[in-house]
């Protein structure tokens, strides 16, 4: 397939380096144009803008930091292509910033996918990202060979929006979940208890997660180096509290995840991995 | 003096009346002119019309974005104002909005006071109004008197913006208050107490409070009617929140009575007063 890919950072780069070593033509396109680079030494070709990236092509993929961003470059891209293109999301933004988004590329005849994923660098460099698809059945299927190359469970989840609401759930699970392990590690650690004990009995039982097996493990390393930021997650999980208050919806445990998240960025761990909210409970306890 | 009035609504109707019991010249600007009602004032057919009649202007209306609409929208305040007259708003809205409202205003030589008030409808009507106001304070000098026709406690906290920091400082506590007294009717009535009795007896210690006054005494009779509606604090805590995400300092009692404030509207209570925060707590 000719494919578009829009935004070459932690994810985006190796998302697209897949889609070229699976044998797709791949035209790439990011702001700094030294992070096109290694696309191009891969056998991928440079477009001048985002417009240029989708021109010609069957699909056009953007991976980018916010919903503005999204906007621009989906307002760019539909100025200058013809009916029938597919326009692919795979960013982290709100579900309805995502429905507008859509909206707006079926006015001129583009079929727009909301296509966040979850699996961080480790899933998209192996190939094995979750991706959760919202949008129609047709754009899905022709969709479908270009999100085989970067993930392995593939779920279309329902229509326009569906795909962000899947990822915003998503992250008050992870978000929730590594506050969760971070707690018990504290806990046991302010009881005199061996925390790598504690996770090790943990993993048979009930209490067993990924989160407790990998991100649990980095804790005990110390290692916070990202991963995923903290402070990518708290804009996600500011996604779900804004959503929560639109609809008028009692999210007690998000809500106070969301401001430890706030804590860490407000504190200067955001460039950190999430999982350095063990550093602010350790701080807040006194335990560091 | 010229005065205009934008907003007419429970808070807006009876603070316009003062100005013009007061001696002032009323021009009003409604989406809805029948909402002028019995107001001996003068109508103007847009913002524009009514800020070239007028030295200052007020405004009372609902969010952010109707206020800047009012002020820099097709056919706004901007465009009928003359230079060194004085907007006031008293709507509560988002800081940083108020901010950038005032520095376009600011550009045409047109002053900007933010001025919210707190103290409800029974306060618009007795003029005893609290308003904490942003700005210049020699502009907040020329319009006192105006000012002291609405309410006593007027407070110059900062520049632009500093009004709407304080106002969201009062909805903070001031909700989470009626949270907590809601938890202590709860829990009185749970444990089969008299909530009358409690709440009577707390008055006269250090957990007396204007909240557990006016809205403890709503909680024991169960009359939610709407004073000022959950949903317009509902709205506050949106741009509270908001506010608090920009800071990077983490509030978690405020986030926690945010979702409390969430149920509430879930279950369709946002025209009542928020002292349903305790019928939330009875939900099973």
């Amino acid at each position: 397939m000719k494919i578009g890919f829009i935004g070459l950072g932690i994810m985006g780069r190796a998302m697209a380096l897949n889609l070229v070593k699976g044998g797709h033509t791949v035209t790439v396109w990011a702001r700094r144009t030294e992070s096109m680079q290694p696309l191009l030494e891969a056998g991928a070709s440079a477009a001048d803008g985002p417009a240029e990236a989708a021109q010609g092509n069957e699909m056009v993929i953007s991976m980018v930091a916010d919903a503005p961003d999204v906007a621009e470059v989906m307002r760019a891209v539909a100025a200058g292509v013809e009916p029938g293109l597919v326009a692919v999301d795979m960013s982290t933004i709100a579900p309805a910033a995502a429905r507008r988004i859509g909206e707006e590329l079926a006015a001129v005849g583009i079929d727009f996918l909301d296509a966040p994923v979850s699996g961080g660098e480790v899933g998209a460099i192996a190939g094995t990202l979750s991706i959760m698809v919202g949008g129609s059945e047709a754009a899905f299927a022709k969709a479908r060979p270009a999100f085989e190359c970067m993930g392995k469970n593939i779920v279309h989840v329902g229509a326009a929006g569906a795909g962000q609401v899947t990822k915003a759930a998503n992250q008050i699970v992870t978000g929730m979940g590594v506050l969760a392990v971070a707690e018990a590690f504290a806990f046991a650690a302010k009881n005199g208890v061996d925390r790598s004990k504690v996770r090790e009995a943990l993993l048979g039982g009930f209490a067993y997660s990924k989160i407790l097996e990998n991100h649990g493990q980095r804790m005990l390393d110390r290692n916070f180096k990202p991963g995923f930021k903290s402070w990518m997650h708290e804009k996600d999980l500011n996604i779900v509290m804004q959503t929560a208050h639109e609809l008028g919806l009692c999210l007690p445990g998000s809500a106070a995840t969301a401001q430890m998240f706030n804590a860490m960025v407000g504190s200067g761990m955001g460039e950190e991995d999430s999982i350095a909210v063990l550093k602010l409970l350790e701080r807040l306890s006194g335990q560091a | 003096m010229r005065v205009g009035f934008i907003g007419l609504g429970v808070m807006g109707r009876p603070m316009a009346g003062h100005l013009q019991t007061a001696g002032h010249q009323l021009f009003v600007w409604a989406r809805r002119p029948a909402s002028a009602g019995d107001l001996a004032a003068t109508l103007c057919a847009t913002p524009a019309e009514l800020g070239r009649c007028c030295d200052v202007v007020f405004t009372v209306v609902t969010s952010s974005a109707d206020v800047e609409g009012l002020a820099l929208g097709q056919d706004g305040l901007i465009e009928g104002m003359a230079p060194g007259s004085v907007l006031i708003d008293c709507s509560t809205i988002a800081p940083d909005v108020a901010r950038e409202i005032a520095a376009r205003l600011g550009e045409k030589g047109i002053a900007m006071l933010d001025a919210p008030v707190s103290g409800g409808a029974q306060g618009a009507i007795d003029a005893t109004l609290a308003i904490m106001v942003g700005g210049a304070a020699a502009v907040l000098e020329r319009v006192r008197p105006l000012l002291e026709c609405l309410g006593r406690r007027i407070v110059h906290v900062g520049p632009n913006g500093a009004g709407q920091v304080a106002k969201v400082c009062n909805q903070m506590i001031m909700v989470a208050a009626i949270q907590a007294a809601a938890e202590a009717m709860r829990l009185a009535a749970a444990s089969g107490v008299d909530c009358a009795g409690v709440r009577q007896a707390l008055a006269g210690g250090s957990a007396a409070s204007r909240v557990l006054d006016v809205m403890g005494e709503r909680m024991v009779k169960r009359d939610f009617s709407a004073g000022i509606e959950a949903r317009l604090h509902h709205k506050d805590f949106g741009l509270l929140l908001d506010a608090v995400r920009k800071s990077g300092v983490p509030m978690p009692l405020t986030a926690v009575v945010g979702q409390q404030l969430n149920a509430l509207m879930a279950q369709g209570w946002g025209r009542d007063d928020t002292a349903s925060l305790l019928r939330v707590l009875e939900v099973r």
